[in-house]
Order: structure tokens, then C-alpha cells, then sequence
């Protein structure tokens, strides 16, 4: 599922064939997404199964739909009965955990088997009640441009170049490699995108995961992400372009940077944007350092919801495994339940426009890999200022050592 | 009894029909700006609600980041910038209108086409001409052997366009209320200075500008508003964020990063009542020093 949507999707309110009189007493669940959820079929079907039921769906962009559900949630009305949110908000949801329900309460609690055990413990608050059901997830790899690898004298094959680059460190120097063979285009999008994924990887980010204290300042993993990231970008290897914008979209079509770490739901958008031209040129291989995560949702119900027991029946039919499997065939949606990523439909999976690259096994192994990194209260009032700090380093305006002064100065100022 | 009535609708009747109004400021402006200054002086945190009485110390805080120096400067800065040249050109689009014009109802109506146009589209348009890579801007640039600018990640090239972008919203608008104003002014005035010999700079100098003074600030006030809540234009045109640096981060999207991505309403309450204060400034400001130079010509 799309972190951002590409366009300004218009809210498009499925309006079933009900609304017009007729049916009477049928109990109507709303489901607020955002994105690429590929849910309307699935609906259709629950109405099928469960008469009495309407469900409707609701779409909006990633931002606006985020937005609404943080105010609807502190008004005390106007949420969906059930409503995806990204992982990026889910810390902020399991502070607030007395606006959604505990889903514990109809029965989520004996569910934990199905998920991958990271997947669901994101889900899950500080006291054990259950917020959130997981429904995809973004399992990481890297996106690379054969016919610029070519041209850098690099090897072209997928296993190949996953040996160039076990670690981010070797990561670094293919991107020297590569500079110094192709004159005009990039190695990587942009420094962001590469210390996300470095970051990622470490268990332990900004805050520490015993007592929740800052750590940013002192944490090796912080510093070393940092490092490599901003040494990529201060030599100018990057293409400078923040991802979804239309900028990053015309870098894409016009082949401006080689490789980009590559969550699944990513790989649609970068076929959207290439089109047919970028047909073929495009590969996917193992990201360097092992696999992470980058994105995926959960379905909550908010406390203010008049059906919750209801909603959490619809949810959790949405997000049980039958469903995930079904998803990912029709829309190549990532199932974040090992059972179900384990499965040969889904391992034997390859993906044509990426050179047939075998998809299904490049995710589920990231996936498996994934080591929960710890986020902290106040995570994201802090992780936008290091990202910033490393603009100013591609910019050409601050060396890396700067940069990081000034990062670290600034979140210090904002944890205090 | 009948006579009571009538006395009663004379009284009454008045009241009740200009109370839509006041009914409707009272819900949507006077509640809401209540409320904020009440959300202003405690620890409130968007989603839980307030989490305790803080008093000032959102003030305090907000007076001691330089953060907020800094939107502050940046608001300032594209204000200037877009304001000043705005309205200059504004006035001299309407002294040319104001002349005998053929099809001048047609001209009227293309200045004020860029004002019609929603502000998203606008913003959207402009960004992509000021585009880094791609951009028409530094397409002409270089067509001219000057390199190409990167608009976003510099301080004044952000400012300047996002100016360009109010500029081209706004000149049109004022023009047409600047024509009108002068539409206004007697022609004896014109006929008077005419026969004592004066040029047609020194006449739109002592006779048309002190005519327009009320007009002149207007506008001055209204710019001055709009321009400190500046929101929709930098957003778009260069990311929510305001630059890598912050360099073109205005008071209402500081206030928007409080509220809605740190979600620390209590804190975003603050900002909003320290701008509404300095609105208020501005415009007096504005009406006073407006008053000295258009005095006597």
C-alpha cells in the first residue's frame, strides 16, 4: 500500500446499490483507506457472506486521510467504523489507545500465531491490549536500473549484484564505482531514502528501548546510518529528488538515478511512472545488510464507533489469511502473515516489468529478516530533523560533520 | 396593543435582522478565537485533549525558539517581496486601464483571470516552472549561459518565487480596486490641475493618489493579512516542510507543524494568537504610515 498516493485522489464514496430505500435494517460498516488497499471486491463478497450487512469504503489520499482520523479521533465522532492506519501513525494511535477499541475484548488476543511476530507487536499497546490488525507490510529490497549498471561496467544480474553489496558500506562503494564510469545519471534517489532504510535496520533508533530516553546523540547505529548516507550525498551521488513528488516521478521516467530501496508496494509506482519505456530496465535484488520494512497498515476501530463488535468482525475477515492471499494474486498487495507469504503461490511469484524478478522470494526473505526497531513516544517529532540535517548536505551547504552538529542540536532542543 | 406592536417591530425588527450575522461570527470567528486563547495556556495535546494548565509557558516557549525567528523573517521577507511590487504595478495597471480603452471591459476582465484560477492549480503551475531539473525557469536560464538555480534549496530564490506566485494571484485584483477608486475621483480635480499646467505625472501624484488614499490602504491591510498567513503557495511549491533549512518555512505552516505534525494544539494556539496580535500591528501600522505618504502629495 502507498505511503503517499501519487495524485490527489478525489474521496470516492462507493455508494452501494442500497442507498436508494428499499433495504431495510441493514446494518451499514464504513472502512476509511487510503491509497491502494484493492478492498471493493472483498466487500462485495462479505455482503455475500453476512446478509444484513452493507459495507461501504472510503478513499482518500495518504495525508488527508491521516489528517481526518486524528481529528475525527479528538472530536469524538465523524471516524469510520473501521479504519487503516500506517505504521508511521501507530505509535501515535497507541498512546491514544482510549479512542480506539481494545480488540482483545472480541477475541483478537488468540489471532497473535498469524502475523509475523514484529508485524503484530506494532499493533499491540504498552498495557497488551490489541489496537490494530495488521494488513500489509512493506518488506525492503532494492530497485536497480540494469541498463545504467550496465553502462557503469557493473555486473547486471540480480544475484550478482546482490554480492556487491552485503553491507550499506560496500553499498558506498559501488556508488564511487559507478560515478566514475556514468556522468549523467545518479547511484542512489537521495541520502533520505538511504538512511531510512540503514536506520531501519538497527534495532535501536533515537530512543532507547529500555527507559525511552534519547539516545540519538550517542547511538553508533544513528551516527553510522548518518554517515553513510551523508558521505553518498555530499560527493553528489544522489538525484536529489524526495520520493512521490513530481520531481522523483520524472527521475524515474527519465532513468535519472540507478537504485532505490524498494518497499513491495513500491514497485506498482514505479511501474506507473516508467511506463511502458522502462519496460525490462528495472530489477530488484536483496537490499544491503539484510532485509527491513518500509510502510504497511493496520485496520483499528475507533472507541466512538457505534458497531465495534461488528467492525472488528469485518476487520478481522479483511486482514485473516484467505484474504492476504487473495490480495496479493489480484493486486500484488504484500501479506504481512508468514503462512500465507510461505506460501508456494506467493514464493513462485515474479514480477514481469522488473525483468521477471522472483518477487514473492526477494520480500518474504526481507521479511523474515526484519528486526522490530524500537521507535519511542517521541520518535517522530525527532526523525524529520536528522532527515532535513542531510538536504542541507546534498544541498552543497553543510558538510556531514555540520549537518549531524546541527541535528543533534536541534533534537536536543526538542526532547528537552 | 396593535400600537405596542408596532412600537415593538420599530425597536425589534432592526436587531433581528442583522443578527444572521452576528450569530454566525459569534459560531464560526468570536468561539473559535476564544477557544484557541483558552487552548493556549495549557499542555494540550491534539488527540488526548488538554493534559494540564500550563499558563504561559507556551508563550514563553514560543518567544524563546529561534524557530520560530526564523518563520517569523521568512514570512516577512516573501511579504515584502510580493507585496511591494504588487501593488506598485497594481496601481500602474489601473492608471492605464483608467484611460479610454477600446474593448476595456475585456481587459478588465483578463486581469482578473490569474485571481479566479484556485490557488492549488497556481501553486502547482509554479512550482514546475521553478522546477530544479526540468523547470522553464532554468530552461531560460541557461538558453541565456546562466546557470541553472536550484529555486528550492536557497533562502532568497524560494522567497522570490513564492512572491512571484502571490504577485501574479493579487496584481490584477488590486488594480481593479484601484480603478474603481479612481473612477471615483471628480473629473473637476483632473480638469483643474490640467489648466494649471500640470503634467500628467504631477496630476496621478496630487490629485489621483491622495483621492485613492482610502483605497491605497485597503489594500495595504488586506496584503499585509493575506501575506502573514501565507500557507497554500510555500506548501506546495516547496514541501510541507519548508526546506531542508527551513528557509522558507512561514508563520502558518510553523503553526501547522505544531499542531498537526508534532500534534501540539496548546503550542499551535499560541502561534495563532501571537499572529492574529501581530496582524492587528501591521495594520495599524500600515494605516499610519499610509497616512504620511500620501499626505498632500
Amino acid at each position: 500500500m502507498r505511503r503517499r498516493s501519487l495524485a490527489w485522489l478525489p474521496v470516492v464514496l462507493a455508494l452501494t446499490a442500497t442507498a436508494c430505500g428499499g433495504a431495510g435494517g441493514e446494518l451499514r460498516i464504513t472502512v476509511a483507506t487510503f491509497g491502494e488497499f484493492g478492498y471493493e471486491p472483498l466487500f462485495a463478497e462479505y455482503e455475500r457472506l453476512n446478509p444484513g450487512i452493507d459495507v461501504v469504503g472510503r478513499v482518500t489520499d495518504f495525508e488527508s486521510h491521516h489528517k481526518g482520523l486524528i481529528t475525527a479521533l479528538a472530536a469524538g465522532r465523524g471516524a469510520a467504523d473501521v479504519v487503516a492506519v500506517e505504521e508511521q501513525y501507530m505509535p501515535r494511535v497507541r498512546r491514544s489507545k482510549d479512542k480506539v477499541a481494545d480488540l482483545a475484548a472480541f477475541g483478537a488476543g488468540g489471532l497473535h500465531d498469524r502475523w509475523a511476530p514484529w508485524k503484530w507487536q506494532q499493533g499491540v499497546a504498552d498495557d497488551g491490549s490489541v489496537i490494530g490488525l495488521g494488513t500489509d507490510m512493506g518488506g525492503l529490497a532494492m530497485c536497480y536500473r540494469r541498463d545504467l549498471f550496465q553502462r557503469a561496467g557493473l555486473p547486471t544480474d540480480r544475484d550478482e549484484v546482490a554480492a556487491l553489496w552485503p553491507t550499506w558500506e560496500r553499498y558506498a562503494e559501488v556508488a564511487d564505482r559507478f560515478a566514475e564510469h556514468v556522468a549523467d545519471a545518479r547511484f542512489a534517489d537521495s541520502a533520505g531514502t538511504i538512511y531510512t532504510a540503514v536506520l531501519n535496520q538497527a534495532e535501536e533508533n533515537y530512543f532507547a528501548k529500555a527507559d525511552d530516553s534519547f539516545i540519538g546523540d550517542t547511538n553508533p547505529n544513528v551516527r553510522r546510518a548518518f554517515e553513510i548516507a551523508g558521505r553518498i550525498g555530499a560527493k553528489g551521488q544522489t538525484a536529489r529528488v524526495t520520493t512521490f513528488t513530481p520531481d522523483w516521478n520524472a527521475a524515474i521516467n527519465q532513468g535519472s538515478f540507478a537504485t532505490i530501496t524498494c518497499p513491495a508496494w513500491m514497485l506498482t509506482q514505479i511501474e506507473e511512472i516508467g511506463g511502458a519505456a522502462g519496460a525490462g530496465r528495472w530489477d530488484v535484488t536483496t537490499v544491503p545488510g539484510g532485509g527491513g520494512n518500509w510502510g504497511g497498515s493496520y485496520l483499528v476501530v475507533p472507541a466512538q464507533g457505534a458497531h465495534q463488535r461488528e467492525a472488528y468482525r469485518l476487520a478481522e475477515w479483511l486482514t485473516a489469511p484467505e484474504q492476504q492471499r487473495r490480495l496479493f494474486v489480484d493486486s500484488g498487495i504484500l501479506p504481512s502473515q508468514p503462512a500465507v507469504y510461505r506460501d508456494p503461490a506467493v514464493l513462485g511469484h515474479t514480477n514481469p516489468y522488473f525483468a521477471d524478478a522472483p518477487v514473492g522470494r526477494l520480500f518474504a526473505a526481507s521479511s523474515d529478516t526484519v528486526r522490530p526497531n524500537y521507535r519511542g513516544l517521541r520518535d517522530a517529532d525527532v526523525r524529520p530533523v536528522f532527515g532535513r540535517a542531510l538536504g542541507r548536505v546534498e544541498n552543497g551547504q553543510r558538510t556531514v560533520g555540520q549537518a549531524w552538529a546541527e541535528a543533534v542540536d536541534e533534537a536536543r532542543r526538542i526532547v528537552d | 396593543m396593535a400600537v405596542l406592536l408596532a412600537r415593538l417591530d420599530r425597536r425589534v425588527t432592526p436587531y433581528l435582522l442583522v443578527a444572521p450575522f452576528f450569530v454566525l461570527f459569534g459560531a464560526f470567528g468570536l468561539y473559535p478565537a476564544a477557544r484557541t486563547a483558552w487552548m493556549s495556556l495549557y499542555d494540550w495535546d491534539l488527540l488526548d485533549g488538554p493534559v494540564a494548565f500550563t499558563g504561559w509557558a507556551n508563550y514563553a516557549a514560543l518567544f524563546a525558539d529561534p524557530g520560530f525567528y526564523r518563520a517569523l523573517a521568512n514570512t516577512a521577507s516573501i511579504f515584502v517581496a510580493a507585496t511591494v511590487p504588487q501593488l506598485l504595478c497594481a496601481l500602474g495597471v489601473a492608471a492605464l486601464l483608467d484611460r479610454p480603452l477600446r474593448g476595456s471591459a475585456v481587459w478588465r476582465a483578463v486581469v482578473l483571470l490569474p485571481n479566479v484560477v484556485p490557488v492549488v492549480a497556481v501553486a502547482l503551475v509554479f512550482a514546475q516552472l521553478f522546477g530544479r531539473d526540468q523547470g522553464l525557469v532554468n530552461w531560460v536560464l541557461s538558453g541565456f549561459g546562466a546557470d541553472p538555480v536550484d529555486w528550492r534549496a536557497h533562502a532568497w530564490s524560494a522567497h522570490l518565487g513564492v512572491a512571484v506566485m502571490v504577485a501574479w494571484r493579487w496584481t490584477g485584483y488590486n488594480a481593479l480596486l484601484y480603478l474603481a477608486a479612481m473612477r471615483a475621483v471628480p473629473r473637476e480635480l483632473h480638469e483643474a490641475a490640467e489648466l494649471d499646467g500640470a503634467s500628467r505625472w504631477r496630476a496621478f501624484r496630487s490629485v489621483t493618489l491622495p483621492s485613492i488614499r482610502p483605497t491605497l490602504l485597503f489594500t495595504a491591510v488586506v496584503a499585509t493579512i493575506g501575506g502573514f498567513q501565507l500557507f497554500t503557495e510555500p506548501t506546495l511549491f516547496g514541501g510541507a516542510d519548508g526546506g531542508a533549512d527551513r528557509q522558507f518555512q512561514t508563520l502558518v505552516m510553523y503553526l501547522y507543524e505544531a499542531g498537526f505534525e508534532r500534534f501540539d494544539a496548546g503550542y499551535a494556539a499560541a502561534v495563532s494568537w501571537v499572529l492574529f496580535a501581530l496582524c492587528a500591528v501591521l495594520a495599524l501600522v500600515n494605516a499610519a504610515l499610509l497616512r504620511r505618504a500620501v499626505r498632500g502629495g
